[in-house]
């Protein structure tokens, strides 16, 4: 029965201008659950990296730790930080990342070094060495994200400004994206490139958290009859019907499906979750089967894969050889698997699954850790969905709350997209893996939802603005409050 | 030769096992976090906060938790005793239904606002809206959690 910011309401009254309680005074916490949290991923790491050197080579030098002992002493620098800015964020989704991402880089260090190689400095950095890199940038961008993001005002004010954001994205794509495989999702500029679509996930959640928050009330009590459905007004629809549209044009022009398919998921997720209504879901889910099957018969490239789903079998060697081989790697895993590096190498000088960094790194664990591994793997993502959707249930207002809940599913639903590509459970689409596959962007896209939910689930961030008017003439009456207080202070 | 095989063997199965004793680690805190939640004893639905009263009962910054049905007033009856000169004796009721608050105008004076804007007869208001009773403005948040 006290206030709900005692530092700042009590003091800010008298005289002079008071720091703003999100600036208040800084204290370092300890963290305990992080710390014992983050030394048992040392600890299950540094195991990883000796089982994997004793099988390559029989021996285990302090050497070949180098690489891991750089990850783990960021992923300790983060700890440390967030000890001292005296956060009270949540203290299990960096452990569960790190152990993701700490699995990758030993994943990355035992693949070919050839598949990836970048020049810095004279120096040539294998696939291995470049994964290290970009997962110490997005540990050390989630953690900065998380620390310095104390108002989420530039989120919410700016909703449809983040929109045209990511519609301008789409758009670049389109017209100057490379084409690599058929698929037309990398955007270079000058000398950095990139896979818009997995920035244009975050964008999404953050569009779709403000609009829905803001027209909730709208959603949940009007209702349009329509047969027997009901539904919300007509008006509220468009935005959905757009984002159909969207998810169908990606899919024409990028040939993207995964990213298709995944931008949908979420939308309809967070629709229900926000209003409630089934309806809402099985209208998405008709649009998507007619919109599909319509494509499928359309376009080769939508028709392929299906048939390649249904029967990899038909062309082992051709279409459905990457398909064929990643089953054939689950099955050689079996229940422990093969043990780290012990996985069949190159095959008659290529690799037994072409993309395996990218697209099939669940199939290389499932080889070289067996069925046990992959369940440990998946149920971190499991973890890191539950920590989010808690972190949306404790969330102050709405907007917190659907975008909390969008940010956990983007990263679960993606994660189950390419998980059950692999393994023939749904038709191969080319996501990543959030954490574990190789790539910049990805990496730095899945950096940006944790920071924003370590954000989120901070119990000292700013509380929520003052609510405005909602609905069609919310604009005016906005104004007319605006003025009338600008009056009162006069 | 056969050594160094027990050994990588042992080495291996150390690892998937630490992969789990990490997953039951975490495991124990998420529970130890659910039962927490799960003891907070009052203001599950929601709670009112009070952000302006010029009169000064009820103070600013106070906070209500609230029950199903949680009545507003200047009558000393209602849940909430507002005694503000432009409230009316039984002035609005807020009520929880289904999965969302709504709010009532029980045919006061002066008329409840949500956000500034003239309530209809039964209003649907969301966390983070603002409730105008007479000069008095409160603030629908979530319960407080651990």
């Amino acid at each position: 029965m006290t206030a709900g910011n005692p530092p700042a309401s009590g003091s800010t009254s008298g005289s002079g201008v008071a720091l703003p309680h999100i600036l208040g005074p800084i204290r370092p916490r300890p963290r305990m659950t992080e710390a014992k949290l983050f030394a048992l991923v040392a600890l299950t790491l540094l195991v990883g990296r000796v089982s994997l050197s004793l099988t390559e080579r029989g021996t285990f030098e302090l050497a070949d730790a180098r690489g891991l002992g750089v990850y783990l002493g960021v992923l300790l620098a983060a700890h440390v930080a967030q000890v001292l800015a005296g956060r009270r964020s949540d203290q299990v989704l960096l452990p569960t990342v790190g152990l993701l991402g700490g699995i990758s880089l030993l994943l990355m260090q035992r693949l070919p070094q050839d598949l990836v190689t970048l020049d810095v400095a004279g120096s040539t950095l294998g696939l291995g060495d470049v994964q290290l890199l970009w997962l110490c940038l997005a540990i050390v961008g989630a953690t900065t994200i998380g620390l310095v993001v104390r108002s989420d005002r530039w989120l919410r004010r700016y909703k449809y400004t983040w929109a045209v954001v990511g519609i301008i994205l789409l758009l670049l794509t389109f017209v100057f994206g490379s084409e690599v495989a058929g698929q037309r999702l990398t955007l270079r500029i000058g000398p950095f490139s990139g896979q818009p679509s997995e920035l244009l996930k975050v964008i999404l959640v953050i569009f779709l958290a403000g609009y829905l928050s803001e027209n909730r009330p709208l959603l949940i009590e009007q209702d349009t009859r329509l047969g027997p459905f009901r539904l919300p007004p007509l008006a509220y629809l468009a935005p959905m019907l757009a984002m159909w549209a969207i998810a169908l044009g990606v899919v024409v022009v990028q040939r993207d499906l995964g990213a298709a398919l995944l931008f949908f998921a979420v939308f309809l997720a967070l629709a229900y979750a926000a209003t409630g209504r089934l309806s809402l879901v099985v209208i998405g889910l008709v649009l998507f089967l007619a919109g599909s099957t319509v494509m499928a018969q359309m376009f080769d490239h939508v028709r392929d894969r299906i048939n390649i789903w249904i029967d990899p079998f038909a062309d082992p060697l051709g279409a459905g050889y990457q398909i064929v081989q990643s089953l054939h790697a689950f099955a050689r895993g079996g229940l422990l698997g093969t043990g780290l590096g012990a996985g069949l190498p190159t095959v008659g000088g290529r690799l037994p699954i072409p993309e395996i960094h990218t697209d099939f790194p669940l199939a290389a664990l499932g080889e070289e850790l067996g069925l046990v591994g992959v369940v440990a793997i998946l149920g971190c993502f499991l973890v890191i969905v539950q920590r989010g959707l808690r972190i949306g249930a404790a969330a102050a207002d709405d907007f917190r709350a659907i975008l909390a809940t969008g940010l956990a599913l983007v990263i679960g639903v993606q994660a189950f997209i390419i998980a059950a590509g692999n393994l023939k459970v749904l038709p191969l689409t080319g996501v990543t893996l959030p954490f574990i596959s190789y790539g910049g962007s990805s990496l730095l896209a899945n950096a940006i939802v944790i920071g924003l939910l370590l954000a989120l689930s901070d119990r000292g961030v700013e509380p929520p603005p003052a609510p405005s008017p909602v609905g069609r003439d919310g604009w005016r009456a906005r104004r007319r409050l605006r003025s009338r207080r600008r009056l009162g202070a006069a | 030769m056969d050594a160094l095989l027990v050994v990588v063997w042992a080495v291996r199965l150390a690892f998937l096992a630490l992969l789990f004793v990490f997953l039951l680690r975490v495991m124990r805190v998420l529970l130890r976090d659910l039962r927490a939640a799960a003891r907070e004893p009052a203001g599950l639905l929601g709670r009112l906060v009070v952000v302006a009263s010029p009169a000064g009962d009820p103070e600013e910054g106070r906070s209500f938790d609230l029950d199903v049905i949680t009545t507003l007033g200047r009558d000393v009856n209602n849940a909430i005793v507002i005694d503000d000169q432009f409230a009316s004796s039984d002035h609005a009721v807020l009520t929880y239904r289904g999965r969302s608050w709504y709010v009532e105008d029980l045919g006061s004076t002066n008329g409840t606002f949500v956000n500034g804007r003239p309530a209809a007869a039964v209003a649907p208001i969301g966390f983070g809206d603002e409730l105008g009773i007479g000069q008095v403005r409160l603030r629908l948040e979530r319960a407080r959690s651990g």
